[in-house]
């Protein structure tokens, strides 16, 4: 059973990226988001992150520290897990 | 320079300027040959070597003001004619995204929204090796301008994101593709020549308003604001669709700037490959 939060992340990416010819389960869950298959460039990830911090109610403050999130959606379901409230995440 | 303008007076201190303008012209070839490439095509015909002096000296003019105004001259900006938006949005308390151009007394807008109006802003900058001018204006403004420095912070991306998300205007240079994540090509003085195109996209992630603006001489201490209508991101719109509208409303812009080169051609400051 596919974990629920890497799920949402896949669908999030699609929806706030307008990634119109992907579908959220063919994104591989540890590719690297940038510069990767999905050839997401600097204003790609800087959309990507303030919708993550709206969502989750995070805070990613530093280009390091979104470097290692935006490794792979794996190791950005990672980093939302330690962060975010729990009553954020998707059960 | 600024020793200069300090201890001379102005009789004496033009004379000098116009002089190490010419000395400028000829020891300068990357800087002379750029000048060349546009007055060849903003003129029209073959530019001569005193069209690059007058160009070289705008340059040097431009900078003497921003010196000046760091040491507390008085300088007003007005709005000219067509550039309403720009008053009603400075009215408001609405952050926005400002665009502008090294074209006239531009770079002073920035500062002249911190000191006349008031309002807090993010000035996106190329960090060049005489950044005085820059450092003592930032200095005279204090806590109402803070730089976000493309070509020196690695942190480039979180800068942009804490100004945007922080209710403060960002003002980007728009003519110079280089730092830029996103570009397009538009037309401009007669051929299609690539633009920044990235504040449309930071302005739809942050939803606010695109405006574009150039600040040009209007006198001893006054230089007029020409801006463009406010480009509004509207909730729920198409992506494709507002960009599409983005790049109408920039080029837009970008024929009243190129009908104020027709006319005073030596006020493009930007001395880089058109």
């Amino acid at each position: 059973m596919p974990d629920p939060l890497i799920s949402k992340l896949k669908q999030l990416i699609v929806e706030t990226l307008r990634l119109e010819d992907i579908v959220p389960e063919e994104i591989p869950d540890n590719e690297p988001l940038v510069g990767g298959g999905l050839s997401l460039d600097s204003i790609d990830a800087l959309e990507l992150v303030v919708r993550l911090e709206k969502e989750f109610g995070i805070k990613i403050a530093t280009s390091e520290e979104a470097k290692s999130a935006l490794a792979s959606v794996a190791a950005l379901g990672s980093y939302i897990r330690a962060r975010a409230d729990p009553s954020r995440l998707p059960s | 320079m600024r020793l200069c303008d300090r201890v001379l007076p102005e009789v004496l201190y033009l004379p000098l300027r116009k002089a190490g303008t010419w000395g400028a012209v000829l020891l300068m070839p990357v800087q002379r040959r750029h000048s060349l490439d546009y007055l060849r095509i903003a003129l029209r015909r073959e530019p001569k070597l005193v069209d690059v002096y007058r160009h070289f000296l705008a340059v040097c003019e431009a900078l003497v003001l921003r010196l000046r105004v760091a040491d507390g001259l008085y300088h007003r900006c007005e709005l000219g004619e067509g550039s309403e938006a720009f008053g009603a949005w400075l009215a408001s308390s609405r952050p926005a995204m400002l665009g502008t151009f090294h074209i006239g007394n531009s770079d002073l807008t920035g500062f002249m929204l911190a000191g006349q109006a008031r309002r807090r802003v993010h000035l996106v900058r190329l960090r060049v090796g005489n950044s005085d001018d820059t450092d003592s204006l930032a200095a005279r403004f204090g806590d109402l301008l803070h730089f976000v420095w493309v070509n020196e912070s690695s942190e480039l991306l979180f800068a942009l994101k804490e100004a945007g998300l922080s209710g403060d205007t960002v003002a980007l240079q728009c003519d110079r593709p280089d730092y830029s994540s996103r570009s397009e090509t538009f037309e401009f003085l007669g051929s299609p020549r690539r633009f920044p195109f990235t504040i449309y996209h930071l302005a739809l992630i942050f939803e606010r308003p695109v405006i574009l603006s150039i600040g040009i001489p209007a006198g001893r201490a006054v230089s007029t604001v020409i801006a463009s209508p406010a480009f509004e991101p509207l909730a729920g719109e198409d992506r494709r669709e507002a960009l599409a509208r983005g790049r109408a409303h920039f080029k837009a812009f970008l024929c009243r700037v190129e009908d104020y080169l027709r006319r005073e051609p030596y006020q493009w400051l930007n001395f880089q490959p058109l």
